[in-house]
Parts: structure tokens; C-alpha cells; sequence
């Protein structure tokens, strides 16, 4: 169970971190990256208590769920990003 | 405990680099360690997943976040300073974990975890959650033509 414990504690070290970047700063990809810092903490998060449950095959599917939308968004925001860029010419938003 | 230390300083730097450029290929950083601390939870259960993470995140995601970044001039972030973004940081993560080991304390950890089987899988894919795999398949299908699409305009 210590193994379990610690991947908790550093899932939400990693939620912190992503919130204090989510909040500090006014660049758009900054903001991308610290939403994939609270995604890795989110997925960490589902093994972590499913262990502690017994379970195996329910966090398994959801996550590979998870990181295929994760894939998708993170194109889809890019290609978001990509026309901001063109418009304004800068990643700063206001 | 050393891809504990490596995800919370890639992690760290992530939001701390001035170029973020660098920041994304910290990413895949922190994406391995998440991979490698997912596995060391239950080896025989979730090494699938770990590849799997290994795979798709850090071979796809993080690896089309850096080259896609490479279009862009002017990667140098500016700093904004948000005093209360750290405290507001620190009271978020204790609420979190005070919420967390509230709601852990009434489980009985279970001793024996299910062993996993890849054909179980697949079947519980196709059988039991269809939909969410046929909405998938969909948005990688537009994920990819998407970029296609971005490549080939001017």
C-alpha cells in the first residue's frame, strides 16, 4: 500500500502544480501543458484508487478513453492555437 | 521514488520555463515517469496501460505538441506574476487530498487485484463499451484529417 499512497500523494502535487500554472500565466500553450500536467495527475489518480478498490479492467479502459480524447484535444486545441496565431501574432492572451 | 522526484520536477519546470518549447518536451518526461509510477502501482495489471501511455501519449501526443511548435516565432513567455496563484495553488491541493483520504477511509483495500487478460480486453471493448470505441475511432479519424488539413494550408 505504500506504493499506492505515494502515487496520491504525488497525483496531487501534480494537481497543484497545474493549477498554480493554469493561474500564472497568459501564454496559450503554457496553459495547454499545464492541463496535460492535470491530466497525468487525473489518470495517476484513477490507478491509484483502483488499486486500492482491486479493481483492473474498468480504470484500464476508462483511461485509454482518456488519453485518446487527450490526443484528439490536444489537436484540436492546437489547431485553435495555430489561428490565434495567425490573427493577433502572439501566444499572450488578454 | 525516483519517478516520483522526476514527475514533480518536470513538472515544476513545465510551468516554470521561459521557452515552451522546452516545456513540451518536458512533457514527454513526465509523461514516462506517470507511465512508470502507473506500473509500479501493480505490475501485472497495468504494464498494459503503461505501453499504452508510453505509446500514444508520449509517442503521439507530446512528439506532435514539440514539432508543432516548431511553426511558431516568439516562444519566450512572458512572466506574469499572480501573487496569490501559489497560495491559491497549495489550499487547492490540501482541500484535494482532505477530500481524498475522507472518502479512501471508508474502503477495505483489497488484498488480491484482478489479474488482467488482453483478450478480456478487447472483448469488453467491442461488447460492453461499444460506443465510447466507435466514438473514439471517430474522433482519431477527424484528429487525423484535422492535421492533414493544417499541414496543407498556406
Amino acid at each position: 500500500m505504500i506504493v499506492v499512497d505515494s502515487a496520491l500523494v504525488v497525483a496531487t502535487l501534480l494537481i497543484a502544480i497545474g493549477i498554480y500554472g493554469l493561474l500564472n500565466s497568459k501564454n496559450v500553450i503554457r496553459v495547454l501543458l499545464s492541463s496535460e500536467i492535470i491530466l497525468n495527475a487525473a489518470i495517476l489518480l484513477i490507478f491509484s484508487m483502483s488499486a486500492l478498490v482491486g479493481k483492473s479492467y474498468t480504470p484500464l479502459i476508462f483511461s485509454v478513453f482518456a488519453i485518446g480524447m487527450a490526443l484528439t484535444e490536444v489537436v484540436v486545441a492546437f489547431a485553435s492555437v495555430i489561428l490565434y496565431y495567425r490573427q493577433k501574432g502572439s501566444l499572450e492572451v488578454d | 521514488m525516483l519517478f516520483s522526484i522526476l514527475a514533480l520536477a518536470t513538472a515544476l519546470f513545465i510551468v516554470n520555463s521561459k521557452n515552451v518549447f522546452y516545456s513540451a518536451v518536458s512533457l514527454a518526461f513526465l509523461g514516462i515517469s506517470v507511465a512508470v509510477l502507473i506500473a509500479d502501482i501493480n505490475p501485472a495489471a497495468y504494464s498494459l496501460y503503461s505501453a499504452f501511455h508510453l505509446i500514444l501519449y508520449v509517442g503521439a501526443t507530446v512528439v506532435f505538441l514539440s514539432i508543432s511548435l516548431v511553426m511558431f516565432r516568439g516562444l519566450e513567455v512572458k512572466e506574469v506574476k499572480t501573487p496569490w496563484a501559489p497560495s491559491l495553488a497549495i489550499v487547492a491541493a490540501i482541500a484535494f487530498f482532505a477530500v481524498l483520504v475522507l472518502s479512501t477511509s471508508s474502503i477495505t483495500p483489497s488484498g488480491t487485484p484482478e489479474q488482467l487478460n488482453l483478450a478480456v480486453v478487447g472483448e469488453k471493448l467491442i461488447s460492453q463499451y461499444w460506443f465510447p470505441t466507435f466514438i473514439l475511432i471517430v474522433a482519431l479519424l477527424t484528429t487525423m484529417i484535422e492535421a492533414l488539413s493544417l499541414a496543407r494550408r498556406d
